[in-house]
């Protein structure tokens, strides 16, 4: 069984699971497009172009995530790597204890020569209790490099620790597949300041018998720069994985993420009729606007409208009576006003150099009972 | 005689209640002249129910901003009134103005007057806030079951503040690529422990793929 079998495989896989969904599942999609520069032990290093589409699947208490990753390097040699991993959650239960049963198929392939293909399944125990956790794991499976298949066989622990914003983790993790050995302490902290994400890891291996040993560490960064992308950063060493058949290496990388799919809104009744007036909605090009709210409690609202070009930027909403305000350009780009709003929810448009009111990103968007938008935000 | 003598009676009590109502509030003075007075008919019907007025002028000065034909303004008016008014029955008498204005927004989203009431009973404190997310969770696509669960989860524990914030996670995760659903499970783990955690591997997707 080749490796573009197994792809196809888990993809058809993927496709049913997500055909026999039912009502409250979503699906999210994202593509994400960027350049890294990586360096395998025991190659030159090389730049390369990266696409990497990813598909989630969730309904309460199931998850499926399909992700594949196609870099073209330098010389002009291509890789390929696709993987589908599933979770299913016990229902929730009055005990603190959680069962997940887990599985993943994934296959990789590099020019000509170097294919792999894995399949695994996984229990793990989860022990939840407030803003900690602990579970134990045990994994099993078989995985080939191009020759016949190797048993896999894993098991681990871990923990971890959530501090407002702040999560720290600890694990370690042993692993057999075939005659290769080895066991991996990991500990990681993610961070969430506002629109960003930050992740590190540390780990080490710290035993091993044809896996490789030696210190890995990365560190990545998710900032969202609105509602459908963000910017991704990341880079450090990682170890060799001979389950999925990536070669240790370093990297660096930089990729600008879309959101390809986005679950349906809600769906409100439709307005009555249609306004005399222009809208965002009505096929003509807008420019785009992104509002920031900075509320002090006590204090006067603090809003800012970023726009790439503008000689005259208003608002309008329920806290000017809908009076159309000109904000005052503090920088490029930047336009802002300083006004007192009331604690609640409130009703937002912007218009940029006199065109048709449109809905900020930064706001959520919902229909406006005029046949156009409205974006909502709340202030504490 | 009588029919024609009692009509214009009728006829000039109702203007005249209407051009008392009108004349009420002089922001919509900015309504056109024909819509004004059915506006402040329904704006007055609405004060008399006890109901807050003051967003049923916001909606209307909404639409003559966006300039919107005058029986659409008052449709819009009218709608909003009957969602107040489900939002109060929902809510229950002491209810303030921001709280049913927010609870108006909450059901027009899709969330159900038994979530609301739910949401009375959990927080002491004002609601307008929890309410205001919840519509706003809903807006983005969360599924009301999900964003119900959460917000009532932390309704009776979390600030205001800490409620935008969590909020804003949603946002943040919904953008770098988890469902809706899946994102604010995660927001509110974070927010309030770990009963909707969730750790295999392909959760979370902050992180860039490696080369």
């Amino acid at each position: 069984m080749t490796a573009g079998t197994h792809a196809r495989a888990a993809s058809l896989a993927a496709g049913w699971s997500l055909l026999v969904a039912s009502a409250p599942a979503q699906t999210a999609g994202t593509l994400d497009v960027g350049i890294s520069t990586v360096r395998y032990d025991g190659f030159l290093p090389s730049g390369a172009v990266t696409a990497t589409p990813a598909l989630r699947w969730e309904r309460p208490g199931v998850g499926i995530s399909a992700r594949g990753t196609y870099l073209r390097f330098e010389s002009g040699h291509r890789s390929l790597q696709g993987d589908v991993t599933g979770s299913l959650f016990a229902p929730r239960a009055a005990t603190r204890w959680r069962g997940e049963l887990a599985a993943g198929v994934g296959a990789s392939r590099y020019v000509d020569f170097a294919s792999f293909w894995h399949a695994v399944a996984a229990a793990r125990l989860h022990l939840l209790e407030g803003g900690r956790g602990a579970w134990i794991s045990g994994t099993a499976g078989t995985t080939s490099y191009g020759t016949g298949p190797r048993t896999v066989a894993a098991g681990g622990a871990g923990a971890w620790l959530r501090l407002a914003q702040f999560t720290v983790q600890l694990s370690v993790n042993h692993s057999h597949i075939g005659d290769t050995t080895y066991t991996d302490l990991q500990s990681s902290a993610r961070a969430e300041p506002g629109p960003v994400v930050l992740e590190g890891t540390l780990g080490a291996r710290l035993w091993s018998r044809g896996g490789g040993r030696g210190s890995y560490g990365e560190a990545s960064a998710a900032i969202s720069l609105g509602p459908r992308t963000a910017l991704m950063i990341g880079g450090g060493r990682y170890p060799t994985d001979p389950i999925r058949g990536s070669v240790a290496g370093r990297y660096l990388t930089l990729a600008v993420r879309v959101r390809a799919i986005t679950p349906r809104r809600v769906a409100f009744p439709p307005p009555r009729a249609a306004p005399r007036g222009a809208s965002a909605d009505d096929g003509t090009s807008l420019p785009a606007a992104r509002l920031q709210v900075l509320a002090v409690r006590g204090g006067p609202v603090r809003i800012v409208v970023h726009v790439a070009d503008a000689t005259r930027v208003e608002l309008a909403g329920d806290f000017t009576d809908w009076e159309p305000l000109a904000l005052t350009s503090t920088g490029p780009g930047e336009w802002e006003a300083v006004i007192p709003i009331v604690s609640g929810v409130h009703r937002i448009n912007v218009r940029i150099d006199g065109t048709a009111w449109i809905v900020p990103a930064g706001t959520t968007r919902a229909p406006d009972d005029y046949g156009s938008g409205v974006g909502i935000f709340v202030v504490p | 005689m009588h029919l024609l003598r009692t009509t214009s009676t009728s006829l000039l009590g109702a203007t005249l209640i209407a051009t008392a109502a009108a004349a009420q509030d002089q922001r919509l003075d900015r309504l056109d002249p024909s819509v004004r007075p059915l506006v402040a008919s329904v704006i007055d019907s609405a004060r008399a129910a006890g109901l807050p007025t003051e967003p049923l002028v916001q909606r209307a000065l909404e639409g003559a901003t966006k300039g919107a034909p005058g029986e659409v303004i008052v449709g819009a008016v009218q709608r909003l009134v009957a969602d107040l008014g489900e939002a109060r029955s929902a809510l229950g008498p002491g209810t303030t103005p921001p709280e049913l204005a927010a609870g108006a927004a909450a059901l027009r989203a899709g969330a159900g007057p038994a979530v609301l009431a739910k949401l009375r009973r959990a927080r002491s404190q004002t609601i307008t806030v929890p309410l205001a997310v919840l519509a706003d969770l809903v807006a983005s696509g969360v599924p009301v079951d999900s964003a119900a669960a959460a917000v009532l989860a932390l309704a009776s524990t979390t600030r205001d503040a800490d409620l935008v914030e969590f909020r804003r996670a949603v946002e943040r995760d919904i953008a770098l690529g988890a469902p809706p659903g899946m994102a604010v499970s995660t927001a509110a783990s974070a927010a309030y422990g770990a009963q909707g955690l969730q750790l295999d591997a392909g959760a979370r997707q902050s992180r860039p793929s490696r080369p």
